[in-house]
């Protein structure tokens, strides 16, 4: 019997198709939020009170704000994938599928927001480096560039990446059936990003000196970026689903939603 | 007993305390973090004068010089590359002060060159301001591999608005820039606008069709001529056509307009040294040299031969821009210029075990030190962290016609944590 | 390839105007169009800067040799990985493009607001170098071929033949001879050197210095059609690798049960 429902009348209790953008907007705006902020901070204290780690003011303008990032960073992290996976959908199988791909164009919105805080972190912050220590004496790891570079805007990435690999996981039947590798490259590509901040630093104090930025001591930043190619992977992974299993059990050949 | 040890170490902390708050304000430009022995054993600069006084005012377009002397160390470490690539610069927020003249024995600096150790050249360095703002300006030599060595520094303030910097060139060729840190922009930015139209023209070209669902269906059902039509071929060939016409069409012109450039000159600068009278006529043996942390003295235990024909009397001992000034010798404290800044110059002096003048031909063994938190707040103090516990600096010896002559002296350091 | 027939439905469904379906894979056009204009940005131009950025950012980096030869072969990496998926998935050929906008935008915004707002470089020393003819050349040569080994070859060589062409005409204002202090330099070498770069100096240039042969001053030809080699080698390269990275595909999920789903049979 064919599957089709030409004739059927409509159940009376479809929702009509929308997608809430809030969510995403609302994270787009509190991104912006802190990366302006950030950036004015930036303009006044680091000229200021940035350019001698070894001076007291250092500290208090530059060094407390590192130290409050490093606590509250991790905090939010295990807070935000505590709770997706506390609560998390333990009944996935039971999920219709119309459920389904509302959850699915919602964490596909939410994906802008992790491209914009990587956009922070990977064009706009990034180069701001360059342009600060091809200028300025560099005296410690600890600079008003890489303090919110490293140290800010990385583990914003990571925190929203993170997040949304868990609600993936713990929400979306179809990359809770089987872990996506491509998914889990754009996920975990950009985090060690952060660890390879430690060989950065390594070349930094013993091996090159000089302040290019095209140098080996940067490469792996270079290689783990590589990985979002893989989003191109994720997209045709998701467009696969969406084409040969959920969308057609949600529409008819009208075009109508069906659930 | 008690009572008085811990008056004196309350004392202490409390006079720290006061001295880090009052060193702060000298704040430096990172070079505190390098490495002691980098600092001492590399470059010594003295006689430095800038035009303006220390915490002078002066306006944007108003141009500020520097001039002095720079010593290369004979015992370079051996961690950094010796300096036969280096370069002459100002060390300064970066362009806050623009560069206008740099030269080195009177050699035009604008490329690279190579310095012999053991030798001390003229500097001048001649800046224009150009960004408001409360600015430390130092001389600087950037050295390959070890990156920025810099010189003393004073605070200018610069007034005025960024807006009215103007620094105008001529070039070979008779065109006149009214300002170099304009010109040629509005030629890049229209030539960027045109090309990111051309860009956008062709992504929208696409996207204002459906993108994902039916053309990754139409992908997997082949259906080539529905993806990419012939409109699409056609419009795809004239693009084709179009940028390389812009391209050569672009370059024709430009090849018309400027018909006479010429590549990045890439080449260095030599400078002879000039012979200094100065050398060499004083010669010094390090016995034992020792840094007493509680007290922040280095105490260097030396034997002195006067090999000049007149009795000399020793009168500074500077290192890592640091200066102990004997303040017994006048002739010493006349060389310290009114302005000088402060945070450099050691309250306590040099204290010298034997200071009557040294004779012509006499060998003469003494003890000197040199005690100043600035050991500390410098953080020279930390060749304790170092791989490397060495110590370079120059010392000036006068005699009593006002004639200087300069002298290294150098080897290991021992800290010392006890009183003796 | 054909679809099957639920796929061929759809097709059909998402074709009829203003209904559901066609709303939502509109919705999803443009979600993931925005995705990739911040996720290509962030990527394009960390690779990018970090292997071919110090001679973008400033003008008098930008010599006959290095930068002629290196920006083309860094500026093909990403896009031509990009260019599988999007092209022999979604009949896109628009990886060049994309990729080439999104660098443009996300300099531009950096150099305004890290290299002139925030360190006082003026735009004469910071402007960055013109990639977009090139990149779109590949992807128009790969739309007019769909054939991988010919947009190698003519797409590859287009990124680096069109570089110094495209960039000529915004840096030969700054190649004009200056006299200063009685030296010979140009209008790029005079703006890097009163522009104090307190921690990069002169000798720190990545430049041509000159060598016995220079072949007549033919320097930016030399190093267009070295670079030019190069690029169709890694274009295939990186086709490949793009390949390789949209055609990953899954893993067993441990945790699977924890959400309500079957586990996985072991295989008989």
């Amino acid at each position: 019997m064919s599957a089709i429902q030409n004739d059927v009348v409509k159940p009376q209790n479809i929702k009509p198709w929308g997608i809430n953008y809030k969510p995403m907007i609302i994270g787009m705006l509190i991104i912006t939020a802190i990366m302006l902020t950030a950036r004015w901070y930036q303009q006044w204290a680091a000229w200021d009170y940035g350019l001698d780690a070894s001076d007291p003011i250092f500290d208090v303008y530059w060094m407390t704000i590192f130290w409050a990032q490093i606590i509250i960073e991790p905090i939010i992290f295990v807070v935000f994938v505590g709770y997706l996976w506390l609560t998390r959908d333990r009944h996935l199988n039971k999920l219709s599928k119309r459920e389904e791909l509302n959850k699915m164009m919602f964490w596909i919105s939410m994906l802008v927001v992790y491209a914009f805080s990587f956009y922070f972190a990977g064009s706009f912050y990034a180069e701001q480096d360059a342009s600060w220590h091809q200028t300025v004496v560099r005296d410690t790891s600890f600079t008003p560039s890489h303090i919110f570079l490293f140290y800010m805007c990385m583990p914003v990435f990571i925190i929203i990446g993170f997040s949304l690999f868990f609600y993936a996981i713990t929400r979306l039947p179809f990359f809770a059936e089987k872990l996506s590798v491509p998914l889990l490259l754009v996920v975990c590509g950009p985090f060690m990003l952060l660890p390879t901040v430690g060989y950065n630093e390594w070349g930094h104090a013993f091996w090159l000196m000089e302040e290019y930025f095209t140098v080996p001591l940067h490469w792996g930043f270079v290689f783990f970026g590589w990985s979002i190619i893989a989003l191109g992977g994720v997209v045709v992974q998701v467009l696969s689903y969406l084409t040969g299993d959920l969308l057609p059990s949600v529409l008819n050949e009208k075009g109508e939603l069906t659930s | 007993m008690k009572h008085n040890k811990m008056a004196r170490l309350y004392v202490k902390l409390v006079m720290m305390l006061v001295l880090f708050s009052v060193a702060g304000h000298a704040l430096a430009h990172g070079e505190r973090n390098q490495e002691p022995f980098l600092r001492m054993k590399t470059l010594h600069w003295y006689d430095i004068k800038w035009s303006v006084a220390n915490e002078a005012t002066v306006q944007v377009n108003d141009e500020v010089t520097m001039t002095g002397k720079v010593h290369f160390f004979t015992r370079w470490p051996d961690q950094i590359n010796k300096p036969t690539t280096v370069f002459l610069a100002n060390a300064t927020p970066g362009p806050v002060f623009v560069r206008v003249g740099t030269w080195l024995n009177d050699i035009p600096m604008i490329q690279s060159t190579g310095v012999e150790l053991g030798r001390v050249y003229d500097f001048k360095v001649i800046l224009k301001a150009r960004v408001p703002g409360r600015h430390h300006v130092h001389p600087m030599f950037n050295v390959e591999s070890a990156g920025g060595l810099v010189g003393p520094g004073i605070w200018i303030t610069i007034a005025g608005d960024w807006e009215d910097f103007v620094y105008s060139i001529e070039t070979r060729t008779g065109v006149q820039i009214e300002n170099l840190g304009s010109y040629g922009v509005e030629n890049v930015v229209k030539w960027h606008v045109f090309w990111v139209a051309v860009a956008v023209f062709w992504l929208v070209w696409w996207i204002r069709r459906p993108l994902l669902v039916n053309r990754f269906l139409l992908v997997k059902n082949n259906a080539w001529s529905e993806l990419i039509t012939k409109t699409d071929l056609m419009v795809g060939a004239l693009l084709i056509v179009f940028i390389i016409t812009v391209l050569i069409v672009a370059n024709k012109y430009t090849k018309e307009e400027y018909p006479r450039t010429v590549p990045l000159q890439g080449g260095k600068v030599e400078v002879n040294y000039v012979p200094n009278p100065e050398e060499g006529q004083v010669l010094i043996k390090n016995h034992t040299a020792e840094y007493y942390l509680p007290g922040r003295t280095v105490t260097i235990d030396l034997s002195v031969t006067n090999n000049s024909d007149k009795a000399v009397t020793l009168g500074e001992f500077t290192s890592a821009n640091l200066r102990f000034i004997n303040q017994d010798s006048e002739e010493a404290m006349s060389r310290v210029d009114v302005g000088y800044p402060d945070e450099l110059i050691a309250n306590k002096g040099l204290v010298i075990s034997k200071p009557s003048p040294i004779l012509p031909g006499e060998t003469r063994r003494m003890q000197v030190e040199a005690t100043d938190v600035a050991w500390e707040t410098e953080r020279l103090s930390s060749l304790l962290n170092d791989p490397d516990s060495s110590y370079g600096a120059l010392l000036f010896f006068y005699d009593d016609e006002g004639s200087r002559y300069t002298a290294e002296v150098y080897g290991q350091i021992l800290p010392t944590f006890f009183d003796k | 390839m054909s679809l099957t027939a639920e796929e061929a439905r759809l097709l059909k469904a998402i074709s009829v105007p203003n209904s559901d379906a066609a709303k939502i894979v509109r919705n999803l056009d443009w979600i993931v169009v925005v995705v990739l204009l911040f996720a290509v940005t962030a990527a394009f131009h960390i690779h990018f800067m970090l292997t071919a950025g110090d001679w973008d950012f400033w003008v008098d980096w930008k010599d006959r040799m290095y930068w002629v030869t290196l920006t083309p072969m860094i500026l093909i990496i990403i896009p031509a990985a990009l260019s599988y998926p999007l092209m022999a998935k979604f009949g896109l050929p628009i990886s060049g493009t994309l990729c080439g906008l999104c660098l443009m935008i996300g300099e531009w915004i950096s150099r305004i607001s890290g290299f002139h707002l925030w360190a006082y470089f003026p735009y004469s020393m910071i402007w960055p170098a013109i990639v977009i003819p090139g990149l779109m050349l590949m992807d128009l040569f790969y739309m007019m071929f769909r054939n991988v080994f010919l947009t190698t070859i003519f797409g590859g060589a287009s990124v680096a033949l069109a570089f110094a062409p495209a960039n000529w005409p915004i840096l030969a204002p700054y190649h004009i001879p200056v006299v200063h202090m009685n030296q010979l330099v140009n209008v790029a070498d005079m703006i890097g050197y009163s522009f104090t770069r307190t921690a990069t100096p002169e000798y720190l240039r990545f430049i041509e210095r000159g060598t016995l042969r220079t072949f007549g001053g033919e320097s930016t030809l030399i190093s267009t059609f070295f670079s030019a080699f190069v690029c169709m080698i890694l274009f295939y390269m990186w086709w490949r690798i793009g390949q390789f990275l949209s055609n990953l595909g899954t893993i067993p999920n441990q945790l699977k049960t924890m959400v309500g789903l079957e586990a996985d049979k072991d295989e008989a």
